[in-house]
């Protein structure tokens, strides 16, 4: 597969929604929203997350190989999370 | 505009080493290797993760108030640069894409500044949270009247053991950027070989998506409550 190069405007949007992201998730972490306080700090995160993952390190861009590869470690690590918040959720202290 | 391509002689092999049938093996080949060690990342990473997640269950008003005694304008300012720094990289990589040597190395340059600038922010930080007393093992104090002050001392702990990995993480990148720098300048790359360059856009970025949620998990939670 031929090596992908990215527009530098491409870039260049990325940084800037980046950017946004970041000042949006500091703002709202100043809101009381109870317990949505850590659901929309981890949602920006992970939308951060993606988009350098997909456009910097060129992630939507590469081959089939690199997005099983990627995608058999997040799963790894989601399987890592439930199975212990299924444990440590449904204990009686 | 793209400079002059120049392949030092006895370098060409470099383009395309001969145990690989064509130079599109090659480069696939080097993208799984460093996706298949950013996923051991991921994991290694993911452990303490996993760690936060369960103490934070268990202490959920103490990781706030831990949390309370971040600065959160340096964290956010630390955000922008390291977002910046992931920016300059990318650029980095297009501009060896493109066979622009001089763009390349003064795009590397840039994007060690800024890793160092947040390298000092980080440490001004650590000193700052060590005059309060906030280093557990080395000198650590509860607040008076601190509800859960083990809590507390427990953010603390993975505080320091996962931004520490995280700072330990960015030393390393500085570190390959200086070597890419001076391969740049003896003439290493060129618009057929630049892989190393564009592997390390994949580590750095790793770097930067790993800060994004560090800063989200120690800096934000304690913000909501006024302080």
């Amino acid at each position: 597969m031929a090596e992908p190069v990215i527009r530098r405007k491409t870039y260049a949007l990325v940084y800037i929604a980046m950017l946004a992201l970041t000042l949006a998730t500091t703002l709202l972490a100043f809101l009381n929203m109870g317990p949505f306080n850590s659901v929309v700090a981890l949602v920006i995160a992970v939308i951060q997350a993606a988009l350098i993952a997909g456009v910097f390190m060129h992630a939507l861009y590469e081959s089939a190989l690199v997005r099983i590869i990627l995608t058999g470690s997040v799963l790894w690590f989601l399987i890592l999370i439930t199975l212990t918040m299924t444990d440590y959720l449904t204990r009686s202290h | 505009m793209a400079e002059t391509i120049q392949i030092l002689p006895g370098r060409e092999a470099l383009a395309h080493r001969h145990h690989f049938a064509t130079p599109e093996q090659q480069r696939e080949t080097v993208m799984a290797g460093m996706w298949i060690f950013l996923a051991t990342e991921i994991m290694m990473f993911g452990g303490l993760f996993m760690a936060y997640a369960v103490y934070r269950l268990g202490h959920p008003r103490a990781f706030e108030l831990g949390s309370a005694d971040m600065n959160v304008v340096l964290g956010s300012i630390n955000t922008a640069l390291l977002i910046t720094s992931s920016f300059t990289m990318a650029l980095a990589a297009h501009a060896a894409q493109e066979g622009r040597l001089r763009g390349l190395a003064w795009l590397l340059i840039a994007t060690i500044v800024i890793g160092a600038v947040f390298l000092g922010i980080k440490f001004s930080e650590y000193y700052a949270h060590f005059r309060e007393h906030r280093a557990p093992g080395v000198w650590y104090e509860s607040k008076p009247n601190e509800p859960d002050p083990g809590g507390v001392e427990m953010f603390f702990v993975l505080y320091y053991i996962m931004t520490g990995l995280h700072a330990i993480h960015m030393l390393i990148g500085i570190g390959i950027m200086a070597v890419l720098w001076l391969m740049t300048l003896a003439g290493r790359f060129s618009r057929v070989y630049h892989s190393p360059v564009v592997v390390s856009t994949l580590y750095w970025g790793f770097v930067d998506i790993v800060w994004m949620f560090l800063f989200a998990l120690f800096y934000l939670p304690g913000l909501h409550q006024g302080r």
